[in-house]
């Protein structure tokens, strides 16, 4: 879903630059002094997880592949502000790597950090909070983020698609074509994040946002609330 | 505190991730075939392959699965330290 320069209308990249430096520059306000420096060592390592897991593409046969995004699981572990942080340092060195063009940056960043995160939260949430009904809220944590991931994966095909729309020769049946594969990828990146969170949800629940008495809460806080004086406020986090 | 979860979880956690990447890649489990949105685009759609544009920082190592690996765990350390950066920095001090 990396998207190299010369292929989208400047015009587009700009104003995707524009819309995601906003994002990024309030993500960082947002997340700032809102979690202990305990934290840091444990954020860092995030960072270097979903850089690893885009390094290396799975197959869809017979003519394709795909990679884990990763932005579902980071918005679900630490908030989509701190999500799209790390997507936007994560974007950077791999657009440093040739993977994503340097101009397509701002583009890539809104499909796979700012839409993704505040998408893949919003249905995580959802889910997690009709399975957590039904079962514990380890597991509805996991497979609810699960299946979040791939519904995300999809749609932000669909997304960027719209975007393409734009490019000469790319037209409505091409739409279609990348939101299909995506279908298959989607359920890639749901197998990886399950895989993932599952080894966090046994080792560091307290690393994820979702689940309770976790150290993250407040960075991952999406409506404002006085942490200091509210502790009932953090469950527009998750409850 | 902070010098046992560097020793404990940090280092070993990016040899993991190190060793599990240059095993997928080295084995040949990681595919080649271009990704969804090149399929879509330069595939399916027809759209012209841009030839110009950044190659890479490590573009002058060429290609093959032993510089992926390499350039992968520098990637992968530099990321790391870069987060711990930005992070260390917006935190807040107890």
């Amino acid at each position: 879903m990396h998207v190299p320069d010369g292929i989208i209308p400047l015009w587009l990249l700009l104003i995707l630059y524009v819309v995601s430096g906003l994002f990024l520059a309030f993500s960082i306000k947002r997340i700032n002094r809102r979690f202990d420096d305990k934290l840091v060592p444990y954020m860092g390592v995030l960072a270097a997880v979903v850089f690893a897991a885009q390094l290396v593409n799975f197959p869809v046969p017979p003519f394709s592949s795909g990679h884990l995004v990763g932005s579902t699981l980071l918005a679900v572990m630490v908030g989509p502000f701190a999500g799209i942080v790390i997507m936007a340092l994560v974007l950077f060195i791999q657009a440093l790597y040739g993977d994503g063009g340097l101009l397509s940056y701002g583009l890539n960043l809104f499909n796979m950090g700012v839409f993704s995160c505040f998408f893949g939260w919003a249905a995580s949430l959802l889910l997690f909070k009709g399975m957590r009904k039904a079962m514990n809220d380890e597991r509805a944590v996991t497979i609810g983020t699960s299946i979040a991931a791939f519904i995300t994966t999809v749609v932000a095909a669909f997304v960027l698609g719209l975007e393409l729309l734009s490019v000469s020769g790319f037209n409505e049946l091409a739409l279609a074509a990348i939101t299909g594969v995506h279908l298959i990828i989607g359920v890639g990146e749901a197998i990886l994040t399950s895989a993932i969170l599952l080894y966090f949800v046994r080792a560091k629940p307290r690393l994820i946002s979702f689940l309770k008495d976790s150290d993250v809460q407040e960075i991952a806080e999406v409506i404002e609330t006085d942490w200091a004086t509210s502790q009932e406020g953090t469950k527009v986090v998750a409850k | 505190m902070e010098k046992e979860t560097y020793i404990k979880f940090v280092i070993p956690a990016v040899v993991v991730l190190v060793a599990i990447i240059g095993i997928t890649i080295l084995s040949g489990l990681a595919s080649d075939n271009p990704d969804g949105f090149e399929w879509a685009v330069f595939d399916f759609a027809g759209v012209a392959e841009p030839e110009c544009g950044f190659p890479g920082i490590f573009s002058f190592l060429g290609e093959g699965p032993l510089v992926d690996v390499l350039t992968g765990a520098v990637g992968i350390v530099i990321v790391l330290f870069i987060g711990l950066l930005i992070f260390k920095v917006t935190s807040r001090k107890e």
